[in-house]
């Protein structure tokens, strides 16, 4: 599969849109998007090979939503020094997980600052060959994303739902709870749990709230268009000074 | 006609009066201490006025008494410090210590020609430092020959302190004094809600975390600000009294309890110390943030709000 091939098979996925989006307003993010059913395969040597790119930031991951193979993801990473965390807030490295709408060849490439950067490395070069070569079609993309949790990320305190524009409930980041909330479209359940929220079942059509990773930090949304829906994390935007 | 001149003149007065004290959110910038100091109170504009009156006759005592080089060793104002220092000196096994300033002279932190002394000079310097062989002779320190006080650890988180009281006393009933790292915030924030307190981060551009506190003061002490770097390592200018080097280990310590000047002391207690918990046990009112080597934070003593 080649470049242009890749960027049409992610575009088909619904997650990749509002994450480009996403990307594009922070800076210094580097993201590894990976098409491969089993991601634990590949993704310690993909990350080995960024480690030098990779060396302003810590060693915290934690997933964003749940995969099959996420015990053996993590019992790799740990091997590789990285320590899993359970809220995004601490995570240096999320790694998400969707489904491609159609099965595609396992590839991988790179987006930094919203844009796609090559990294010239033989290893990379014959790593994706050989995925393209010797693998089955896979359905699943990775999205493992690195963050400067510093640089204007703060936790979510709260996180509102909105329905028809209007603020209808706000529900602590604290609680583990779900909630069914009716719309024009239908219903649309909403989960929160261990400080983080997401969209766990829609009548919508699309399906890309579904689709969406849990938010968590201060000002991340799901946003279902059809039913008219809108989750927001609340926080601490306002600084009132700086020490140290 | 002059019943309406009349009408008209006190309605003015009354604008003017009004102007003069409705409360409202005042921001200054001041420079003191060699750096930024903010204030922000919640007040009228003439008891803003006053307000910074009364900051800069603080501040400016507290600068000459205290500032590197000064002498004086008799004033009421610096033997009261010195009491306070000498409690955290002994609380702390000696880890906060206000006679590190010949070391400070030797590594060229005092003067801005940093370098690192020989081991020689360090040895022979070490001699001089130790609050325990300063004498108090009726009211008066009695330094030994060579001996300097570094008052750098303790004066800022004191003159917000008194500030602040100060201001609190004119019935300034919110507000916060930001002194280059050191503050004290009390009451609640223009949202109506705790201060939020960002700690810069010591490596990155950006912050650690956030502080969501009120009627509590805070400091750091970081290896970031005033350091140099000589074979890849680090020296900082907070100095171990007891070897005469740099610490190792930390890249900041924020504490964060009822009084400025305890944070300020115990943060560079803290940064300097292998085994910070041991002093905060001393000090159950106060806790602290501390990133290590690899950034890692750690939390110890009193839990405050932090995201």
């Amino acid at each position: 599969m080649d470049r242009r091939d890749f960027f049409k098979t992610m575009l088909v996925a619904p997650l990749f849109t509002p994450l480009l989006l996403a990307s594009k307003t922070t800076k210094n993010e580097l993201e590894l998007y990976l098409i491969a059913d089993q991601p634990e395969l590949f993704i310690s040597s993909l990350l080995k090979e960024l480690e030098k790119y990779t060396a302003d930031y810590g060693r915290n991951f934690t997933f964003l939503n749940s995969h099959p193979q996420e015990g053996e993801l993590e019992r790799i990473l740990s091997q590789k020094e990285w320590r899993y965390v359970q809220k995004p807030i601490q995570a240096d490295l999320t790694l998400s997980f969707s489904h491609l709408r159609q099965k595609a060849l396992p590839s991988f490439t790179l987006v930094r600052e919203g844009r796609i950067w090559d990294i010239r490395s033989r290893k990379l070069y014959s790593l994706w060959k050989k995925m393209n070569e010797s693998h089955n079609p896979s359905s699943c993309l990775t999205i493992a994303s690195f963050k400067n949790r510093q640089i204007g990320s703060f936790a979510g305190e709260s996180v509102s739902i909105y329905k028809e524009g209007r603020k209808i409930k706000t529900i602590s980041l604290e609680e583990n709870l779900s909630r069914s909330f009716r719309t024009k479209g239908g219903t649309i359940t909403a989960m929160i749990k261990d400080g983080k929220a997401w969209v766990s079942d829609s009548s919508c059509s699309h399906k890309i709230c579904l689709y969406s990773p849990p938010v968590s930090l201060a000002g991340e949304r799901i946003i279902c268009a059809p039913n008219h829906f809108l989750l927001e994390v609340q926080g601490s935007h306002s600084i009132d000074t700086i020490i140290g | 006609m002059a019943k309406k001149l009349c009408l008209f003149l006190l309605v003015c007065l009354t604008l003017s009066f009004s102007c003069r004290y409705q409360e409202k959110w005042h921001t200054a910038t001041l420079l003191y201490f060699d750096t930024v100091c903010e204030i922000r109170i919640f007040c009228s504009g003439a008891a803003f006025k006053s307000a910074l009156k009364e900051v800069h006759r603080i501040f400016t005592k507290i600068d000459t008494h205290f500032s590197p080089g000064s002498d004086d060793y008799s004033s009421a104002i610096v033997f009261n410090l010195f009491q306070r220092a000498l409690q955290v000196y002994h609380d702390s096994d000696g880890y906060f210590d206000i006679t590190v300033g010949p070391l400070s002279r030797a590594w060229g932190f005092l003067t801005n020609s940093r370098h690192m002394p020989t081991p020689r000079e360090i040895k022979s310097i070490l001699k001089l430092i130790g609050m325990e062989k300063i004498r108090e002779e009726e009211e008066t320190l009695i330094l030994l020959p060579g001996m300097e006080l570094d008052w750098g650890s303790i004066a800022k988180g004191f003159g917000i302190d008194l500030a602040s009281q100060s201001l609190m006393e004119m019935e300034i009933s919110r507000g916060f004094i930001n002194a280059g790292g050191d503050l004290y915030c009390w009451g609640e924030n223009p949202d109506n809600r705790p201060w939020q307190i960002a700690i810069n981060h010591p490596r990155k551009t950006g912050y650690l975390g956030v502080l969501s506190i009120s009627d509590l003061g805070a400091a750091t002490t970081g290896d970031y600000q005033r350091y140099f770097i000589q074979g890849g390592v680090r020296y900082s200018h907070v100095l171990n009294p007891h070897t005469g080097y740099p610490p190792q280990g930390k890249q900041s310590v924020t504490v964060c309890g009822p009084e400025t000047l305890l944070c300020d002391a115990l943060s560079t207690a803290l940064f300097v110390s292998t085994q910070p918990e041991k002093i905060l046990e001393k000090y159950p009112d106060y806790g602290a943030i501390i990133a290590d080597s690899n950034g890692k934070l750690s939390f110890i003593g009193k839990a405050y709000p932090f995201k």
